[in-house]
């Protein structure tokens, strides 16, 4: 579905990524690890377009979308739940959520049923339904992390960039993310999935990657990085 | 009391004129955080473009939705020659050079096609006033006040209820945020500034049968709703209207009690307080975000 050749990107004129190369298939949940400052938010923001790669290629489905513009590639499929929530604080979170409908309401992509896929998103966050009408601004960091990931999929995407969405979450909640994580792979979501719990991501996803100053160091199947005794090491330490 | 009653109502008409003016303000601010300081000029154009219109026989009525074109052009002219490309290189002040210097060779161009003499509008209302609370009050002010009202509450009607509207509302939150939902906010600035300019043409053919048409007559009024805007709130809706009606009651007033000549002052005494006093106000929300 998803595949990145070969790309540099960076800010300004520091490279950040020096020449990565990856792929999340169709129907997959892919994670990616690496310590603070490795390159996976940067990572993710060239490939939802929000910087632009100075080197490389990325392809959606087949199609070139190297440095279109972010709206052009979210309409194309990309959801990107983007680090830090991001969430439209002065509007409320059914707003919100509309909101990451918007390519489906405007006829950049097929339509479906929004207001079922809006249920559906209340139900799998009851506390959004609790709070619909209240604005995103004044939820709990928590509440916002879980509009942010439900906004995402309100665009039913064909790949969903979730950039820590246990960020900032009370343990039962990070708890409640992965069996969400877990119950949309099911449905056969196409993921990819950065998280500070490395070894609850492994666990979840179908196969990794381990990001290393802007370079892949290692990657394959989840079963066998969680097994990778480097990889223990560096990231699965104390979890 | 008489007097001062027909004062306050001509004052109201005025503010809301001015009200529409910092309403687009308001209007580019929230999706770009850069005003159009051509505002005032945008309104002149749009009057102009109306009495051609009205003298070539069209019906006052059936103009004023071609003004109302003719100022989306405008203002989306405004923010592709002028903004964007400032936009685009981050400059922070380039757009204030660009809106300004647009604005003059708008009223410049005016003065070639219409002249430099003030032309008279005619009233598509009697000029006769009518009889309110024992005051005189003309038809035309009514129509002002009902129409800057109506003109806002479409705005905002538009911004909560169609998802066009919403994506403008998620813009002012969050750009990046924004465009990652699939809105094209490049689009979405160049449709404020279509928009803001469409208000101030709108308040422009409003206004006109009221005063005095021509080349000269924006610059001072934008420069009141300027005012306006910082004092009212560069993201209040009622700050503007309350602010608007403010100075325009205490430019009638001044006028009548003091002297006509005075009429400007207490706006441009307005603004002098408000750079003084609320530099940072300038610009509220940038400095709200950097916290
Ligand atoms: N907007 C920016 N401008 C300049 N440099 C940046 C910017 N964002 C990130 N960087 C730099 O790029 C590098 C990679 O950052 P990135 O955010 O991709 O890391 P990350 O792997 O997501 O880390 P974390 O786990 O802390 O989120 C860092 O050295 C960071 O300082
Ligand atoms: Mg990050």
């Amino acid at each position: 579905m998803l595949k990145i050749t070969n790309l540099h990107a960076g800010y300004g004129k520091v490279e950040v990524l020096h020449g990565i190369t990856l792929e999340v298939p169709k129907g997959s949940v892919v994670t990616l690890i690496g310590s603070n400052g490795a390159g996976k938010t940067t990572t993710m923001r060239a490939i939802s377009g929000m910087i632009a790669p100075t080197e490389g290629r990325i392809t959606l489905g087949g199609e070139d979308i190297t440095g279109r513009e972010s709206h052009r590639i979210a309409k194309l499929g990309v959801a990107h739940s983007p680090e830090g929530r991001r969430v439209f604080a002065t509007m409320t979170v059914n707003d919100n959520l509309l909101l990451g409908a918007f390519p489906r309401l405007t006829g950049s992509r097929p339509k479906g049923d929004v207001t079922a896929d809006l249920a559906r998103a209340m139900e799998y966050f009851p506390r959004l339904k609790e709070r619909r009408l209240q604005l995103a601004g004044t939820l709990s960091g928590g509440e916002q992390q879980m509009l942010a990931m439900a906004r995402a999929m309100m665009m039913n995407p064909d790949v969903v960039l979730l950039d820590e969405p246990s960020m900032g979450l009370a343990p039962i909640l990070v708890e409640e993310v992965f069996r969400i994580i877990a119950r949309l792979r099911k449905e056969g979501v196409t993921m990819m999935l950065v998280e500070q719990f490395a070894a609850a991501a492994l666990n979840v996803a179908d196969y990794g990657y381990v990001l290393e100053n802007g370079r892949i160091a290692v990657h394959g199947p989840a079963e066998k990085l969680k097994n990778d005794p480097a990889v223990k090491a560096a990231y699965l330490g104390g979890h | 009391m008489q007097i001062f009653t027909q004062l306050l109502f001509s004052g109201i008409a005025l503010g809301m004129i001015y009200a529409v003016i910092a309403f687009g303000y308001q209007l580019t601010f929230a999706t770009s955080d850069t005003l159009n300081f051509g505002q005032g000029d945008a309104l002149m154009l749009g009057a102009l473009v109306g009495l051609t219109l009205v003298n070539l026989g069209v019906n006052y009525w059936l103009m004023i939705p071609l003004v109302c074109l003719f100022g989306a052009a405008q203002g989306a002219f405004v923010e592709r020659i002028g903004v964007r490309p400032a936009i685009k290189i981050k400059s922070e002040f380039g757009w204030i050079m660009s809106t300004i210097a647009l604005g003059i060779i708008f009223k410049n161009v005016a003065e070639n096609v219409w002249g430099r003499d003030d032309l008279k509008f005619p009233s598509p209302l009697p000029e006769s006033p009518m009889h309110f609370l024992g005051a005189n009050v003309l038809p035309m002010e009514i129509l002002v006040v009902v129409g800057a009202v109506l003109m806002m509450l479409a705005v905002e009607i538009f911004n909560r209820k169609s998802i066009y509207g919403k994506a403008v509302v998620a813009t002012f939150n969050d750009r990046d945020a924004a465009k990652l939902m699939g809105i094209n906010t490049g689009l979405v600035i160049t449709f404020s500034y279509a928009l803001s300019s469409t208000t101030a043409a709108f308040a422009g053919v409003l206004i006109a049968p009221l005063t005095l048409t021509g080349a000269t007559m924006g610059a001072v009024l934008g420069l009141k709703a300027f005012a306006v805007a910082i004092i009212g709130g560069l993201t209040s809706g009622m700050g503007i209207i309350v602010g608007g009606i403010i100075l325009g009651v205490a430019e009638t007033t001044t006028g009548f009690y003091l002297s006509t000549g005075y009429k400007d002052v207490p706006g441009l005494v307005l603004l002098l307080i408000v750079l003084a006093v609320k530099p940072a106000g300038l610009f509220g929300k940038s400095a709200i975000k950097k916290v």
